[in-house]
């Protein structure tokens, strides 16, 4: 390992101070230049896919009501075990939610509750203004968390079906993922699009790649 | 009139804040009446024309000296003053002897002459601005008592060095 | 009714210099922040221009705290002492010719004497909180003004012997009106000496350890709160600028400029004393703070011995020369 040092300063760098004087220019020069700060009410942050923000329940577009299925696995996933859930079966085995809260205060945000649902209820909208003064208004129950949806469907401009399609599992193959979360098959599909996610693509092409080439 | 007037504030004031120095409890205090004491002193040596001597006061007087006083005090830690026993037990034969001392004091005082006049009246000193004209006395006709003064100061920086050195220098 | 126009003289001197220190503050704040590329104050008034009267009154309506162990007349006198010697050494600075309020021949060593005593208001503060770190501060802070009160002295004494008094505006006008005769260029190192001692008299960065904001809690102003604090940071900006008037007038020619300007003759003055400032600001952007020892062994080993130097050249320069 090759140390760099910085040469020592000579006579007469010590007497007109030349690191000081370039510091000095340094900071003359950023005086001048463009500041990087947002104005955060005028500005607000730019949103990307996958923003982990406000819960809420999908509401289904045909029956307009949650997806839920209380299979229990956002709540059994949870590593804070914010999210209760109460069910109730009837004869034939089906599932009804009695009430579902996810209590936001100890949420830590990591949206495994999202990628773990099987049938797309649950997702993350991009709202992260919700701050209030008291507590009580951060104990989403179902209603609430419905009514999120609502709010954010109203102003985000998508229609009635939208599956945010960043909440996929990477890794897993198409035909395993569950209706709800497969995309449309576009018309030039291929089989190489068939995995998600980049890394997954990336480490497939690899594959096929050192397989073609033979040995090195 | 005025200057009468003014000489009287700062001489009331000079004895005043004198005898609040000896005074005081807590000796802060006692330091900062003789920092008011040294101002009206710089005052008297305004009205006789002598404000280089003023400022020379201020800056040395109560701007470093009264500063190293306070620096004393601090790192001593003083905050009240500290009781000793008295010498002498008897009240009476103390206050008798002060008495004494200052009914002395006060009958020399009428024997004081004013020395003969220097070769600079106040119409040349304020022409020639008084620093001008102390500098000129100063560096000619007093060199001397000037240069022992400084060795004697410088004596004292020595000295003080000395005694501040750190003890446990290194051998090698 | 000259003592009514000497009053209205001090009450428009002392409207003006509130005004500048209160806007000194926020053009530090804004300049310091796009430096380090980001903005300062927005939010009060159009670009943050109401924030000092936002901080005046804030300061205003605080709870002024005075701790119960505290030596109460002289925690309520130091800031008074700070701001009161600041103050008056405003009053013999000329700002152009015939505009100063006290012509006295002294003029230099009033303010000598008026810095040397603003120093006691630190202390005094220092020791009446009755706090470790407030006290270290305080004495830290004393060490440092009376070990560069020297070399401030010393570097101002090449210019006395180039101008040959002590009054204020006989300096500025013995040092012409053109450009290179300035004191700047003969006296480089008194310069030099100068502007690095009055840094550190104001506790400016580097040297502004007594004040450290990451280190002493803010040192011996720690206990003070509302209007006291305010005054003692009127105190130092006062001070900073009544420095960088005597730098002007002594290095750098005070109200002489390249062309007259008609109604505002201290217009170059207040350029001279506004780039000063900057020069502060730009410094404290820049520069890390200095350890306890290495600003005391700069002041004594490195300004003090430099200061001197001065001194004899500029005294055998004369004697050769004249």
């Amino acid at each position: 390992m090759k140390v760099q040092y910085k040469p020592k300063r000579n006579l007469l760098e010590t007497i007109f101070q030349v690191e000081i004087l370039q510091g000095m220019a340094l900071t003359l020069r950023k005086l001048f230049s463009p500041a990087i700060t947002r104005q955060y009410p005028q500005e607000k942050p730019p949103m990307y896919p996958g923003f982990r923000g406000q819960h809420a329940l999908v509401r289904d577009s045909l029956t307009n009501e949650s997806k839920c299925v209380a299979c229990m696995r956002c709540a059994t996933v949870c590593p804070s075990r914010c999210i209760k859930i109460s069910y109730h079966e009837d004869e034939s085995h089906k599932r009804f939610v009695d009430s579902y809260t996810i209590e936001a205060l100890r949420c830590v945000f990591c949206g495994f509750c999202v990628e773990v649902c099987p049938v797309g209820a649950i997702t993350m909208t991009e709202v992260f203004e919700y701050a209030t003064y008291n507590r009580d208004t951060t104990y989403f129950d179902k209603d609430l968390l419905l009514e999120n949806w609502d709010r954010f469907m109203a102003g985000s401009g998508h229609d009635k079906t939208y599956v945010n399609p960043f909440w996929r599992p990477r890794g897993i193959p198409e035909s395993s993922l569950p209706a709800q979360r497969r995309m449309n098959v576009p018309d030039d599909w291929t089989v190489e699009k068939q995995f998600v996610g980049k890394k997954a693509t990336s480490s497939q092409q690899c594959l096929t790649a050192t397989t073609a080439g033979g040995s090195h | 009139m005025v200057n009468q007037l003014l000489f009287l504030y700062c001489a009331g004031v000079i004895t005043a804040m004198g005898l609040l120095a000896v005074n005081f409890k807590n000796p802060v205090y006692s330091v900062l009446s003789v920092m008011v004491l040294f101002f009206h002193v710089a005052g008297l040596y305004l009205l006789l024309n002598a404000e280089f001597l003023a400022a020379i006061q201020i800056i040395v007087y109560a701007g470093a000296i009264l500063v190293l006083y306070l620096f004393v005090l601090f790192l001593v830690s003083l905050r009240k003053e500290v009781k000793i026993e008295r010498f002498i037990a008897s009240h009476k034969i103390s206050t008798l002897v002060s008495l004494a001392l200052g009914g002395c004091l006060l009958a020399v005082i009428p024997s004081f002459k004013l020395g003969a006049k220097g070769q600079y009246p106040v119409a040349r000193v304020e022409q020639l601005t008084h620093t001008k004209a102390m500098g000129l006395e100063l560096y000619s006709n007093y060199i001397l008592p000037f240069e022992i003064a400084g060795l004697i100061l410088l004596i004292a920086v020595i000295g003080g060095l000395v005694l501040a050195r750190n003890e446990k220098e290194v051998k090698e | 009714m000259q003592i009514l126009t000497i009053v209205l003289q001090i009450a428009i001197l002392l409207a003006i210099v509130l005004l500048h220190v209160a806007y000194a503050t926020y053009f530090e704040r804004k300049i310091i922040g796009h430096m380090q590329v980001r903005l300062g104050p927005m939010m009060v008034g159009y670009h943050g221009l109401l924030q000092p009267i936002a901080d005046g009154i804030k300061s205003f309506f605080k709870e002024d705290i005075v701790p119960e162990q505290a030596d109460r007349p002289l925690f309520l006198f130091a800031p008074v002492i700070c701001l009161v010697t600041m103050l008056t050494s405003l009053a013999v600075i000329p700002f152009a010719k015939g505009w100063v309020l006290a012509d006295i021949n002294i003029g230099l060593l009033f303010i000598f004497a008026m810095s040397s005593l603003a120093s006691y208001g630190v202390i005094l503060a220092g020791w009446a909180s009755n706090s470790k770190y407030t006290f270290l501060g305080g004495l830290r802070s004393m060490a440092q003004v009376i070990s560069y009160e020297l070399p401030l002295g010393l570097s101002l004494v090449g210019v006395m012997m180039l101008s040959g008094s002590l009054n204020l505006t006989t300096i500025v006008d013995s040092q012409g009106s053109s450009f290179s005769s300035m004191y700047l260029f003969p006296q480089l190192i008194g310069f030099f000496v100068f502007f690095v001692a009055m840094l550190a008299e104001t506790n400016r960065v580097p040297f502004d350890l007594p004040e450290a904001e990451t280190e002493l809690v803010s040192g011996y102003i720690t206990e003070y709160s509302g209007m006291r604090y305010a005054l003692f940071f009127m105190a130092e900006y006062i001070g900073m600028m009544v420095m960088s008037s005597i730098g002007t007038i002594c290095f750098l020619g005070g109200w002489n400029g390249p062309f007259e300007v008609p109604f505002f003759p201290p217009f170059w003055f207040i350029l001279k004393v506004y780039g000063f400032l900057f020069l502060f600001i730009w410094i404290r952007a820049t520069l890390p703070r200095y350890r306890y020892d290495q600003l005391m062994a700069l002041g004594w080993k490195l300004l003090l011995p430099l200061a001197l130097l001065n001194i004899f050249l500029t005294g055998l320069f004369k004697i050769l020369v004249h």
